[in-house]
C-alpha cells in the first residue's frame, strides 16, 4: 500500500477541520472540527509508523488521544458553564480578553 | 564577629518571610513579616558595627562572589562598602516601622500588601549591594513591580493615573538604563570577556564618544528616579495618591538608589562623560533646588509640600555629585541617608496630623495643634529643623559639605543654590506653623501621639539627633570609597579648570 | 582647674537644665521649673567667673586656651572640632551673658507665673543660654554656626512662644527667615576663608589670615562682608532689621534677655572676635562703619516717634548696637565691648520695668494710654528712670563713659570717620530726647485711670488684647496668664531689677578714662595684634568726648523736658509743621513695605506661577503627557491585535503555520 494516500487523506481531513474551526460559531461545532484536525493527525501517525516499520507514531497516537480528551473535557466544561450563566453560545459573542 | 553576614541572607530575608506567612493566617503572618524586617534591621546594626573603617583587606565587605550567567559574564557579585554600608542601613531602619505600620493599619488585603513591602525591601537592598552591574540593573526593575501594585492597589483618590504615569516614566528610565549598560559591558570587553562587574568595568577604559551617549541613558534613568527637574511629573499625582507606609519608603529610600547609581556607577566607571557634562548637570541640581524650593512653599497640601521639597533636597545631592570634589560628593552621600531620615517621620507625622484633623490634607484645615499634642509638636520642630538642614543637625553638616565642595570650583552655582537653603527655612517653618501654631480649627480633637505613632517617628528622630551630635561616625567610614569614585573624574575636573597645577589627590 | 574645664560647664549647666525642665514639664509642680532654671544658669554664672579667676591668674601672654571634646567633623580637608576658645573676650561674654540671663530667669519667675507655659518657658530660656554660651564660646567657624542657629532656633521658639497669636507666630517666621539668611552669609564667609586658609577655627584662621591675604584682598573682603550678613542679621542692622521691632510681640522677659542684652549683640561680639580679619580688609570694616552708623540714626527717629513702649525701647536697642558696631568697626574694642556691658544692663532694666508698667496697664503697651505712674509705682519709677538716664548717657552714669567712648575714638581717627562720628552725636542727641520722652510720657504728668487705682492699691484688671490688632486673647488656654505682675508686688522681680540699677549706675566705674582702665586691661590680650592700638585718643581727647557727649544728652533731656512737661502745645504745633517726617519716621522709613514688595511678593508670584503654567502646562502635559502618549502610540498597534475574537486568533494561528511550513517546504528543496 502506497503511504502517500494515506498522507493525503489525512490532509484533507485536516483541511476540513481547519475550515470548520474558522468558519463554525457555535463552541460545540468547533470542538468536533477540532477532533477531526487531531484524528487527522493520527492517521498521519499511524501511516508514517507503518511505512517505517516501528512503533513509535502509534504510540505517539495514543498520546494525542489522550490530550484530546482531556481537551474535551474542558471544552464541554466551558460550553456548560456558559449555557450556565445563559451566555450565548456563540465564539463571536465571547470577545471580552480584548486588548 | 562571632558569625558571618551572608548579604544573600540579609536580601532575600524579607521575602522569605513574606512566602512563609503567605501560608499563614494573616493575622500571624503579618507578624512574621515585621520580625523580619527587624531582622534586617538587626543585620545592618551588625555590620554598622563590624565595619572598621581602618581595616582594609580590600574595598569591600561581606563579599558574596558566585558565577551566574557566566556565558553573558554576568556574576551574582555582592558587597558592602563605604558607599552602600550607610544605605542598606537606612533601608533596614526605615522598612521597619513601615512595615510595622502596615501590619497595624493597613486592613485591607493586609497580607498581600505586606508581601508587596517584603518584596520591595528584598529588591531595594539588592539595588544597594548588587555588585555587578547586571545584578543591579534587574534589582532596579524589580523595585518597580511591588510598588506598581502597591500605589494602584491601596493608593487614594486618582490612584489608577498616577500609577500609570509613574510606572510608565520609570520603566521608559530603566528601559534606557538597560540598553545603556549592556551597551557598557560589550563595548567595555572590547573583543575581550565579557563581564559587567563594577570592580572589572573600573579597570577598563571606554572611548568618550561612548561614554557620552552611555552617560546620558543612564542619567535620564537615574534622573528620573530622583527625581530632578523636569523629570518630575510623576511626583504630584503619586505622593498624593500612595498610602503612608509605601511612601515613606519610596521618598526616603527608592528616590536614592537613582543617585547612589551616579556614584557607584557613572563616576568610576564613565569619567569622561561626567566631566563633560558636568555644567549640565550642574544647572539642572541647581534649577531643581529653586524650583522645587519655590514650588514648595505655594502648596496648601502638606505631603505636596514635601514632595517639592524632596526635589530640591535631590538637587543638592546631585550638586554634590556633580561637584566633582571629595567634600561635595561625601556631603551628598550623607544627605542621602539624611534626607531620608528625616523625611520618614515626617510623613508618619503628616499622616497623623490628617488624621486628627478629620482625614483634612490642606494646610488651611489644619491648627493650634500643638496644645493638645505637645510631644508630637516636640518631635515635629525637630524634624522640621533638621529638614531645613539647621545647623546641629545631621543635614546641615552634608550641606555644608556640599556647598563647600561646589564653592571650590563653581562658586557661582555655589552662590545660587545657597539661596534654597534660605526657602527651605521658609517653607519648612511654614508648614509646622500652620499645623501646630494660631488658633485651632473648629471641629478638631487632637489627641497626642499613641504608641505605634511614637513607635514609628521616634526612633529615627533620635538616630537624627545622634548624628547631629557626632556627624563624624558616618564621615569615617565613607571618607576612602566615596573618595576612590569620584577621583578619576575629579581628577579630569580639576586638570580642566587648573591646567598648570598637577592634582595630588 | 582648667579654664576650659569651667568652660564645659559654663556649657554644660544650661542644657542640663534645659534637658530637666523639658523632660519633666509634666512632673515638677508649680513654679520649681523657674527656679531649677534659674539656678542652672546661677551656676553657669559661678563657672564663669571660675573661668575669669583662672584666667587672670595666668601671666598675659598665656590667656588663649582651647579645649577639644571631640572630632565633629573631618574629611576632605575640612576640620572642625567640638573645641571651646577660653580667651578674655569669651570670658567676658560669658558673664555678662550668663549674670543677665540670671536676673532676668528671676523676674521671669513671677512674670510668667500664671501662664500655662511656665515650664516651657524655662526650657526655651535655659536652650537660649545655651546656645548663646556655645555661640561665644566656639572655638572654630562651624560651631559658631551651629550656635548661632541654635540661637535663631530659640529666639523663634520664644518670639512666638505665644502661639495662639497670628502676629506672633508671623514675628517668630520673620525673624527666623532673617536669621537664616545670616547663617548663610556665615557658611559662604567661612568657605571663603577655608579656601584661603585651609583652615576653620579661629587660631588657625587668624595666624594665616595675615600670610595668605595682602590688604584688602577681594577674596577676604568677600569674606568680611558676608561675616556682616550674618552680624547684621543677628543684630539687627540695616537691612536685616525688620524683625527686631515685631520680636517685642515675644513676652518681656524673652524682650530683655534677647533682644537687649545678648542675641543682637552676638553680631558686635562676632565683627570683635574677627577683628585681624577686619583689621586687614579695612574696606569691609568701613562698611560695618557705616552701616551701624546708618541704623544708630535710622532707629534713634523711628524711637522718637513711635508710639508703643516695648518698640521704643527695641529701637532704641538697635540704635545702641549700631553704636556698639560702629565702635567694633572703627578699631574701638574696648569701648564698643564695654557698650555691649553697660547696655545689657540698663536695656534689660528698661525692659524689666516696662514689663512692669505693663502689668499695672493689664497689657496696654501705647504710651498714649499712659501717664502719672510716678506715685503708684516708686520702685520702677526709680529703676526705670535710672536706666534711661544711663541711656541718654546723662553723665556719670554707666551710658556716659561706654557711649561717648565710642564716638570719641571715632572723632579720633579722622577723615570720614569724623563725620560718623558727628552723626553719631546727633542721635546721641536724640536718644536722650527719646529717654526722656519715655519717662516723662509713662510716669509724669496727668495720672490716668490704671495708675489711680493703683495709688488706691488695687490692680487694674482688664482684658488681655493683642497690642497690635487689638485681638481678645485666648487666655482660657492660659497664655498670656490672666493675672498681671508688677515689680512693687513681686519680690524676685525687684531681686532681678536693683542689681542692675546699680550696676547702670555704677559699671562706668570700669572704664573712667585715664583713672580705672581695668576694661580696657582685660581685654588687651586679645586685641593686642590689633594694628590701631597706637590710633587709640589719649586721655584727654577722651574725656572732650565724653564732655561733648554729656552736653548732648543733658540738651536732650531738657528738649524733652520742655516739649512734654512744659510746653505740650508746642509739641503738638511741631508735629504738624513736621507731618510728612513724623509719618515717614512712624512708619518706619517704609523698610517693611520695600521688602514685602520687593521679595516676598514676586517670590509667592513665581510660586503660583510655577504652580499653575510650568507643572500643569508643560511638565504635566508636555513631558508626562508626552512621554505617557508616546508610549501608548507605540503600543496600539499591538494592542489592535488582540481582538478577543476566538476565529481571528485561530485564523492568525493557522496563517502562521502554514507560512513557516511553506518556507520550510521551499528551503528544502
Amino acid at each position: 500500500m502506497n503511504t502517500s494516500w494515506f498522507v493525503v487523506l489525512s490532509a484533507f481531513i485536516f483541511c476540513i477541520g481547519a475550515a470548520g474551526v474558522l468558519t463554525r460559531r457555535s463552541p460545540l461545532v468547533i470542538l468536533l472540527c477540532l477532533e477531526l484536525m487531531l484524528n487527522a493527525g493520527n492517521l498521519a501517525l499511524i501511516a508514517f509508523s507503518r511505512m517505517l516499520g516501528n512503533q513509535d507514531g502509534q504510540v505517539f497516537a495514543l498520546i494525542v488521544m489522550v490530550v484530546a480528551a482531556c481537551e474535551v473535557v474542558i471544552g464541554l466544561g466551558i460550553i456548560v458553564a456558559m449555557y450556565r450563566r445563559r451566555l450565548p453560545i456563540d465564539v463571536d459573542a465571547m470577545s471580552e480578553l480584548r486588548g | 564577629m562571632p558569625f558571618t553576614i551572608h548579604l544573600s541572607l540579609v536580601i532575600f530575608l524579607p521575602l522569605a518571610a513574606a512566602l512563609i506567612a503567605a501560608f499563614l493566617p494573616a493575622r500571624i503572618g503579618r507578624w512574621v513579616v515585621v520580625a523580619a524586617s527587624f531582622g534586617v534591621l538587626g543585620y545592618a546594626i551588625a555590620m554598622l558595627v563590624d565595619f572598621d573603617p581602618n581595616v582594609r583587606d580590600g574595598p569591600l565587605r561581606f563579599v558574596t562572589d558566585e558565577n551566574w550567567i557566566s556565558e553573558l559574564g554576568i556574576r551574582y557579585q555582592l558587597g558592602v562598602d563605604g558607599l552602600n554600608l550607610f544605605l542598606i542601613a537606612l533601608t533596614a531602619l526605615l522598612w521597619a516601622p513601615a512595615t510595622l505600620w502596615s501590619a497595624v493599619r493597613m486592613d485591607e488585603r493586609r497580607k498581600l500588601f505586606m508581601f508587596h513591602m517584603a518584596l520591595g525591601e528584598t529588591a531595594v537592598l539588592g539595588a544597594f549591594c548588587a555588585q555587578d552591574l547586571a545584578l543591579f540593573v534587574v534589582f532596579f526593575d524589580l523595585m518597580l513591580v511591588p510598588f506598581y501594585f502597591l500605589i494602584g492597589g491601596w493608593g487614594t483618590g486618582d490612584r489608577v493615573r498616577a500609577t500609570t504615569r509613574f510606572v510608565i516614566y520609570t520603566l521608559v528610565g530603566s528601559l534606557l538604563m538597560l540598553a545603556g549598560a549592556v551597551a557598557l559591558g560589550v563595548i567595555a570587553a572590547d573583543g575581550g570577556e565579557l563581564s559587567f562587574s563594577f570592580a572589572v568595568l573600573e579597570q577598563r577604559v571606554v572611548g568618550e564618544g561612548t561614554q557620552k551617549w552611555i552617560f546620558l541613558l543612564f542619567a535620564l534613568a537615574f534622573l528620573v528616579k530622583a527625581p530632578l527637574f523636569p523629570f518630575h511629573g510623576w511626583v504630584v499625582d503619586t505622593y498624593r495618591s500612595t498610602p503612608t507606609p509605601v511612601l515613606v519608603v519610596l521618598s526616603a529610600v527608592l528616590s536614592k538608589v537613582g543617585v547612589y547609581g551616579f556614584l557607584r556607577i557613572v563616576l568610576p566607571i564613565l569619567p569622561d562623560a561626567s566631566e563633560y557634562f558636568q555644567e549640565l548637570m550642574l544647572v539642572l541640581a541647581v534649577f531643581s533646588i529653586l524650583y522645587g524650593s519655590v514650588l514648595a512653599f505655594s502648596q496648601e497640601e502638606a505631603r505636596l509640600v514635601v514632595a517639592y521639597s524632596s526635589i530640591a533636597q535631590l538637587g543638592f545631592i546631585v550638586l554634590g555629585i556633580f561637584s566633582l570634589d571629595d567634600k561635595g560628593a561625601q556631603g551628598a552621600l550623607m544627605q542621602m541617608v539624611n534626607h531620608g531620615l528625616v523625611v520618614a517621620p515626617l510623613f508618619f507625622i503628616i499622616a497623623v496630623l490628617s488624621a486628627r484633623a478629620g482625614s483634612a490634607v490642606s494646610l488651611e484645615r489644619m491648627g493650634g495643634m500643638a496644645l493638645r499634642a505637645p510631644v508630637l509638636a516636640a518631635f515635629f520642630l525637630v524634624i522640621t529643623l533638621a529638614t531645613l538642614a539647621m545647623p546641629g543637625s545631621p543635614n546641615f553638616v552634608g550641606e555644608i559639605l556640599i556647598l563647600f565642595g561646589t564653592f571650590e570650583d563653581n562658586l557661582v552655582y555655589g552662590l545660587v543654590a545657597s539661596t534654597g537653603v534660605v526657602l527651605a527655612a521658609v517653607y519648612m517653618i511654614r508648614v509646622f506653623q500652620r499645623a501646630m501654631h494660631n488658633r485651632l480649627v473648629p471641629g478638631d480633637e487632637p489627641v497626642d501621639l499613641g504608641g505605634l505613632e511614637l513607635m514609628a517617628i521616634v526612633p529615627v528622630t533620635l538616630v537624627v539627633v545622634a548624628l547631629g551630635v557626632y556627624p563624624q561616625l558616618m564621615l569615617d567610614r565613607t571618607e576612602e570609597t566615596v573618595a576612590t569614585k569620584v577621583e578619576p573624574a575629579g581628577t579630569l575636573a580639576a586638570e580642566r579648570l587648573h591646567p598648570e597645577i598637577s592634582v595630588i589627590r | 582647674m582648667n579654664p576650659t574645664t569651667y568652660g564645659w560647664l559654663v556649657l554644660g549647666f544650661p542644657l542640663a537644665g534645659t534637658l530637666v525642665v523639658a523632660l519633666g514639664w509634666r512632673v515638677l509642680p508649680g513654679r520649681l521649673p523657674g527656679w531649677i532654671a534659674s539656678g542652672a544658669i546661677g551656676l553657669s554664672f559661678l563657672a564663669a567667673l571660675g573661668m575669669l579667676f583662672e584666667l587672670i591668674d595666668r601671666p598675659e601672654d598665656s590667656r588663649a586656651l582651647v579645649g577639644t571634646a571631640f572630632n565633629y567633623l573631618d574629611t576632605g580637608g575640612m576640620e572642625a572640632d567640638l573645641s571651646i576658645l577660653v580667651d578674655p573676650l569669651s570670658v567676658f561674654m560669658c558673664l555678662v551673658v550668663s549674670g543677665v540671663s540670671f536676673l532676668i530667669h528671676l523676674y521671669s519667675i513671677s512674670y510668667m507665673t500664671s501662664d500655662r507655659g511656665f515650664a516651657r518657658f524655662f526650657a526655651y530660656l535655659n536652650f537660649f543660654v545655651f546656645s548663646m554660651l556655645l555661640l561665644v564660646l566656639a572655638a572654630n567657624f562651624v560651631l559658631l554656626i551651629v550656635g548661632w542657629a541654635f540661637v535663631g532656633a530659640a529666639s523663634y521658639l520664644l518670639i512666638s512662644f505665644w502661639y495662639r497669636r497670628a502676629t506672633a507666630t508671623a514675628a517668630g517666621i520673620k525673624a527666623f527667615v532673617i536669621n537664616v539668611i545670616g547663617d548663610v552669609g556665615l557658611v559662604i564667609g567661612a568657605f571663603l576663608l577655608f579656601d584661603a586658609t585651609g583652615a576653620l577655627d579661629y587660631v588657625s584662621v587668624f595666624e594665616r589670615a595675615g600670610e595668605v591675604f595682602g590688604s584688602n584682598d577681594p577674596q577676604l573682603v568677600a569674606a568680611c562682608l558676608m561675616i556682616l550678613v550674618g552680624a547684621f542679621a543677628k543684630s539687627a542692622q540695616l537691612p536685616l532689621h525688620t524683625w527686631l521691632p515685631d520680636a517685642m510681640e515675644g513676652p518681656t522677659p524673652v524682650s530683655a534677655l534677647i533682644h537687649a542684652a545678648t542675641m543682637v549683640t552676638a553680631g558686635v561680639y562676632l565683627i570683635a572676635r574677627c577683628h585681624p580679619l577686619f583689621e586687614l580688609a579695612p574696606a569691609a570694616a568701613d562698611v560695618g562703619a557705616i552701616i551701624g552708623t546708618a541704623t544708630l540714626l535710622f532707629a534713634a527717629t523711628v524711637a522718637m516717634a513711635a508710639t508703643d513702649l516695648k518698640r521704643v525701647i527695641a529701637y532704641s536697642t538697635m540704635s545702641q548696637i549700631g553704636y556698639m558696631v560702629l565702635g567694633v568697626s572703627v578699631a574701638a574694642y574696648g569701648a564698643g565691648l564695654f557698650h555691649l556691658m553697660t547696655h545689657a544692663f540698663f536695656k534689660a532694666l528698661l525692659f524689666m520695668g516696662a514689663g512692669s508698667v505693663i502689668g499695672a496697664m493689664s497689657g496696654v503697651q501705647s504710651l498714649d494710654r499712659m501717664g502719672g505712674f510716678r506715685k503708684a509705682m516708686p520702685f520702677t519709677f526709680v529703676t526705670f528712670t535710672v536706666g534711661a538716664l544711663a541711656l541718654a548717657g546723662f553723665p556719670l552714669f554707666s551710658g556716659f563713659f561706654s557711649k561717648d567712648e565710642i564716638l570719641a575714638y571715632t572723632l579720633n581717627r579722622g577723615g570720614g570717620y569724623a563725620v560718623l562720628g558727628l552723626v553719631g552725636y546727633v542721635a546721641a542727641l536724640i536718644t536722650a530726647f527719646y529717654a526722656g520722652r519715655m519717662v516723662f510720657r509713662v510716669f509724669f504728668g496727668p495720672a490716668v485711670v490704671e495708675a489711680r487705682e493703683l495709688e488706691q492699691g488695687t490692680l487694674h484688671h482688664g482684658e488681655h488684647a493683642n497690642p497690635a490688632t487689638g485681638e481678645a486673647e485666648d487666655t482660657d488656654v492660659g497664655f498670656p496668664g490672666p493675672e498681671h505682675h508688677i515689680a512693687e508686688r513681686e519680690w524676685p522681680m525687684k531681686a532681678a531689677m536693683a542689681p542692675l540699677a546699680v550696676l547702670a549706675v555704677v559699671a562706668g566705674v570700669l572704664g573712667i578714662p585715664g583713672v580705672t582702665d581695668t576694661f580696657e586691661h582685660f581685654l588687651e590680650p586679645t586685641f593686642e595684634e590689633s594694628r590701631f592700638a597706637t590710633t587709640a585718643p589719649g586721655d584727654g581727647e577722651e574725656w572732650l568726648g565724653l564732655a561733648a557727649g554729656g552736653v548732648f544728652a543733658l540738651v536732650g533731656l531738657g528738649a524733652a523736658y520742655y516739649y512734654l512737661l512744659r510746653n505740650p502745645e508746642l509739641r503738638l504745633a511741631t508735629r504738624k509743621r513736621f507731618a510728612r517726617l513724623h509719618t515717614f519716621f512712624v512708619n518706619k522709613w517704609y523698610f517693611d513695605e520695600i521688602f514685602d514688595a520687593g521679595i516676598v511678593r514676586p517670590l509667592r508670584r513665581s510660586g503660583q506661577f510655577g504652580r499653575t503654567v510650568v507643572e500643569s502646562t508643560f511638565v504635566q502635559g508636555v513631558i508626562v503627557g508626552g512621554t505617557v502618549g508616546l508610549v501608548r502610540a507605540g503600543t496600539s498597534f499591538a494592542r489592535s491585535i488582540q481582538t478577543g475574537e476566538l476565529r481571528a486568533y485561530a485564523a492568525l494561528l493557522l496563517l502562521g503555520m502554514s507560512g513557516l511550513v511553506l518556507y520550510f517546504l521551499i528551503v528544502a528543496t
